[in-house]
């Protein structure tokens, strides 16, 4: 077991890290913002700098490869896992130990995190691409294999559909004609949309043949797949605009309001997905029921009333954070009404959003900490959905998916979250209050615990770690 | 590496004032975030990239938890977590991820070498081998409300074991059996399986054989076929319930009708639509009015429950038989007392017989049933009713194994426990429900009243008393006042005392209904009960004559005809089964 991590993991783990490091430097090089890496050898030419690039990214990918060697292989982990160790090398990279060795400080302010922001590109690029790799040379430990067509054309079928959903929601604001031409493909608008759609929904299923555990964290997958298509859809193509019009790196003042459409999208996406695979299962498959479904009258409503009391204690949370920021009257606009009344709506609308927190993820955490991080996660989802999508729409207006706008409601953020995490532990723990699962008292139970402990390998943590740096970062990074 | 970062971030973690404190301070907070850290994640396998990860998002959480929020409360103005202060406190954004990241493989480096040392000398087995058990024996309310509190009270227990052994493997609602022997509800609605009611529970169904106070051991046999088990125990909840008492009285264990079990329901319903059917074509006028002459003995709560449920079900269904005339059926409740229901008050049990008179019901107060037979029911001073059906709700006696207990009894037969529900003179036998004599602090010490709500509020405080004792605390006393009593009288009548509050007519019907439906456990029968009613609101009761009759099935029938025709064909399987 220890000769196999050591030894098969750094191979493999090295390999994918130099197909990573030789793609995301290949693009890195024709955006031109190579030189930061390049400068830490104090080269200036491109081949050193991209040598210096590939060889640094054969390092991390055995680093990579050993701590990920115990996950599960599928390319639906590894991929989260590698853009979670791609962050983290922005992190320790270019603002922690780049600096430190270079300039002899830590930059950790917010003008040089802005500065360095193009190169947090290249190092989710990378880990994305390591990640993939990872999973194709381990592709024979994963016992799931390929998609099948059925598998695809739901995949795609979803993508279609999410794809018409954010299409919409991007002509109500106007921005459905903005979205900038990738990959010199002569499509725009609305045709551009669907046939983005169509092929990131097939990627979801090539990346999960089988949808992954539960709609909740499904969701979750989805945003965060949507992500990485906000990566590649409109974070390069705006570097290379900045780059194309300034003639080097610098700040990049991404397209934030493509950011809400991307991520609304990967879930929807991922959620019809799911739906889609689960519906064709109970129409048209006789597999035996697994051993600890208790049908869905039973599990739904009981989820329902804990979901309720979970709704109820995150969003007391919630409308305190309300209070003390001076947001109350904000609520009440959006029900025509005075302050308390806008309070009660606001407990309402927490209470069925936790409903619906106890019909996705009913058992789906295994101890307060992934309570917490689906909690957050869900939180989040809900700041974009909320605030940023729904409120206007209620209020008449188009979806607010503007930086500035992002700006004003980064209070409504941390409302948000504090609401999730509130939500997630206190649903965790009225789960676990009669029914603790994690203790095996016999052979069918034990069973049980080692399917949920299961998640653990899954790239669950890596999402949830995800969402909350996108949550916190992006919109403090994207600020002008 | 890991020292710069350490340092460097530590003093912004919780959003402590910066400048001028100390290592140390710093030091001391960061450990506390750290311990947070494992009590979040104690329970999350072990693997690197997953530990480290966690830390990360542990660490984002510190951000908000820290410089966002404690250090503006700290610094005395309220936190606003505008984007301007986020962004002035970005560093220690980045600080806190490294932080978290470090945290998160120190722990795991940490754990798992510790994990590495301990396992090479205690293997640690996946399920752990439970080391206390406690047995109940019964799967009535006490039985079935002792194991749900004792799985609420030990579920983060493993070593310790449940094992309930019960006759049926159903919890059956008693309250609603008359209306199942009245063909107002199905058999099944009113009993909720126990496997499902009691998830960390063994369930075992077998009938108990003896009990060994001495060796704490419990005889089970599942069937008179199978071997007996013997189940250890280190806590025994009895709650085995009563059974029915005749008194010997002659004839009345062949021909009376109980009802005590579903099956005691579904044949008193079958009993009386096949005396219907007879009737319908019996010519003979006497023995027509004995067909559909029904007593019912006993005049509480069950037997006057039983006696209006019947006479509902008889005229609901007649219009199916034109032959019998409504006149024709008579209903007579025989009681021992100078009025029924004498566990009301006086009024309350006056206008219940007011009403079920009004009906043509007839009561025969002050009389006694002296023996039974086929045809006739003999009364005290030698009167005699003939009928068919006689239901027996006079007399219940406590389950005949509490005998073999070597412990004090009551004259009745049932054991007689201490006010915190342990067993006279047994130190760890404890005993609820019908089969107990408990005091009732409350009145004086005379005996708490054999009801389904002491019953389960026994159950509860029997199993608080045992998870007491397993943590080494005092036992406390069961104190219950009675909280009402509810009497269905049928035709949408009942009558209701609660905390002497007294209610009567539509009203306690609409209480009788809401508040043991309530009651009913599981979500499930509840759903199913409330269907059944409203089903009943529109559509006749069910006249479907199944099981007991003696007519022979489809298969039988084509076996026999097949028989006649060709007499070499071999017997079907049904054969043996017939």
């Amino acid at each position: 077991m220890k000769s196999d991590l050591w030894g098969r993991g750094i191979a493999a783990g090295a390999f994918a890290g130099l197909i990573g490091g030789a793609l995301s430097a290949a693009v890195l090089s024709r955006l031109g913002s190579l030189p930061p890496t390049a400068s830490l050898v104090r080269a200036d030419a491109a081949t050193a700098g991209f040598v210096l690039h590939v060889a640094l990214g054969i390092v991390l990918g055995a680093g990579f490869g050993v701590l990920v060697w115990h996950q599960r292989a599928g390319a639906g982990e590894t991929l989260f896992w590698g853009i979670a160790w791609g962050a983290l090398w922005w992190f320790l990279g270019p603002l922690t130990l780049m600096s430190l060795l270079l300039l002899g400080f830590l930059a950790w302010d917010l003008h040089s995190a802005q500065e360095a922001f193009p190169t947090l590109l290249g190092y989710l690029l990378y880990g994305g691409v390591t990640g993939i790799s990872l999973a194709v040379i381990r592709r024979e430990r994963t016992p799931t294999g390929a998609a099948r067509p059925g598998a695809l054309i739901r995949g795609i079928l979803a993508g279609t559909t999410g794809g018409v959903f954010l299409g919409v929601l991007l002509d109500a604001q106007g921005l459905l004609s903005g979205i900038p031409i990738t990959m010199g493909s002569g499509l725009s608008g609305w045709p551009l949309i669907i046939v983005s759609g169509a092929v990131a929904g097939g990627g979801y299923a090539l990346l999960y043949p089988r949808p992954p555990e539960g709609t909740g964290p499904g969701l979750i997958r989805g945003m965060v797949y949507g992500f990485c298509w906000w990566v590649v859809g409109s974070l390069i193509p705006s570097v290379a605009r900045v780059v194309g019009e300034a003639g080097q790196a610098g700040p990049v003042q991404a397209d934030f309001s493509m950011l809400p459409g991307y991520l609304l999208f990967g879930a929807a996406t991922a959620v019809l997905y799911a739906w889609m695979d689960g519906l064709g299962r109970v129409l048209f498959s006789d597999m035996v029921p697994p051993r600890d479904t208790e049908g869905v009258g039973t599990e739904g409503l009981r989820a329902l009333g804990r979901g309720a009391v979970a709704g109820l204690i995150g969003g007391t949370l919630f409308a305190l954070v309300i209070v003390q920021i001076g947001g109350l009257s904000a609520m009440a606009r959006l029900v025509g009404s005075t302050s308390i009344w806008g309070l009660i709506a606001q407990v309402l609308i927490a209470q069925a959003v936790g409903i619906s927190y106890g019909f996705l993820f009913r058992r789906q955490s295994y101890d307060v900490g992934s309570g917490l991080g689906w909690g957050i996660s869900y939180g989040f989802f809900w700041w974009v959905l909320g605030p940023l999508t729904l409120a206007p729409l209620f209020l008449g207006s188009a979806p607010r998916w503007r930086v500035e706008a992002a700006a004003e409601l980064f209070p409504y953020l941390i409302g948000h979250l504090a609401f999730g995490a509130a939500l997630g532990v206190t649903f965790h723990l009225l789960e676990a209050r009669h029914n603790p699962w994690w203790i095996p008292r016999s052979e069918a139970e034990a069973a049980r615990v080692a399917l949920r402990r299961e998640q653990v390998l899954t790239s669950a943590p890596a999402l949830w770690a995800i969402v909350a740096a996108i949550a916190l970062t992006l919109p403090v990074l994207l600020s002008r | 590496m890991s020292a710069q970062g350490l340092r460097a971030s530590v003093a912004g973690l919780a959003g402590l004032p910066q400048g001028g404190a100390g290592v140390i301070p710093d030091l001391t907070a960061a450990a506390f975030i750290g311990a947070g850290f494992g009590l979040l994640f104690r329970y999350q396998p072990l693997a690197y990239a997953a530990t480290i990860s966690s830390g990360v998002l542990y660490g984002l959480l510190w951000w908000i938890l820290g410089p966002l929020t404690l250090a503006p409360l700290l610094a005395g103005r309220g936190p606003t977590w505008t984007l301007p202060e986020a962004s002035a406190a970005l560093p220690s954004l980045v600080g806190h991820v490294v932080f978290g990241a470090i945290t998160g493989l120190a722990f795991y480096v940490f754990v798992a070498a510790y994990v590495r040392r301990h396992s090479e000398r205690t293997p640690v087995p996946d399920a752990p081998v439970p080391t206390t058990q406690i047995v109940i024996l019964g799967g009535g309310f006490g039985g079935v409300s002792a194991a749900q509190r004792l799985e609420q009270l030990l579920a983060r227990r493993p070593s310790t074991s449940i094992v309930l052994v019960s006759q049926s493997n159903y919890l059956l609602f008693t309250p609603m059996l008359a209306e199942v022997a009245s063909s107002g509800l199905e058999a099944q609605h009113i009993s909720a399986p126990v496997r499902a009611a009691l998830p960390h529970t063994r369930f075992l169904r077998g009938e108990v054989e003896a009990i060994d106070v001495g060796g704490r051991t419990v005889t089970v046999r599942e069937s008179a076929s199978a071997t007996a088990e013997m189940l250890p125990y280190d806590h025994l909840i009895l709650a085995l319930g009563s059974v029915p008492n005749f008194y010997g009285l002659p004839g009345l264990a062949q021909h009376a009708f109980t009802l005590k079990t579903l099956d005691d329901a579904t044949r008193l319903r079958n009993h009386i639509i096949g005396l219907l059917e007879a009737a319908d074509v019996e010519r003979d006028e006497k023995r027509r009015r004995d067909l559909l002459t029904f007593v019912v003995a006993g005049g509480g709560f069950a037997g006057t429950e039983m006696v209006a449920e019947l006479f509902d079900l008889v005229h609901g269904v007649l219009r199916y038989y034109p032959r019998v005339t409504p006149g024709e059926a008579r209903f007579i409740l025989v009681h021992s007392g100078a009025r029924i229901l004498p566990e009301i008050s006086p009024a309350l049990a006056e206008y219940a017989q007011r009403r079920l008179a009004a009906r043509g019901i007839e009561f025969l107060l002050n009389a006694r049933v002296a023996g039974a037979s086929a045809d006739g029911v003999r009364l005290s001073g030698q009167r005699r009713l003939p009928t068919r059906t006689l239901v027996w709700t006079a007399g219940n006696q406590p389950h005949p194994l509490l005998g073999t207990v070597p412990c004090d009894h009551a004259s009745s037969g049932a054991v007689v426990a201490d006010a915190t529900l342990r067993v006279d003179g047994l130190e760890r036998v404890w005993a609820v429900g019908d089969c107990a004599q408990i005091p009732d602090l409350n009145a004086e010490g005379r005996p708490c009243p054999p009801t389904a709500q002491h019953a389960l509020r026994q159950g509860q405080v029997a199993a608080e008393n045992v998870g007491a004792v397993l943590a080494g605390r005092a036992a406390r006393p069961f104190r219950f006042r009675t909280i009402g009593t509810l009497v269905a009288l049928g035709h949408r009548t009942a009558v209701a005392e609660i905390r002497g509050w007294k209610f009567s007519g539509f009203l306690a019907w609409l209480m009788w209904r809401t508040v043991y439906l309530s009651k009913l456990p599981g979500l499930e029968k509840k759903v199913r009960v409330a269907l059944d009613w409203a089903i009943e609101l529109f559509f006749p009761r069910d006249i479907v004559l199944t099981g007991s009759g003696p007519t022979p099935t489809l298969a039988q029938t084509i076996g026999a005809q097949r028989d006649e025709t060709a007499p070499v064909a071999s017997a079907g399987p049904e054969e043996g089964r017939a």
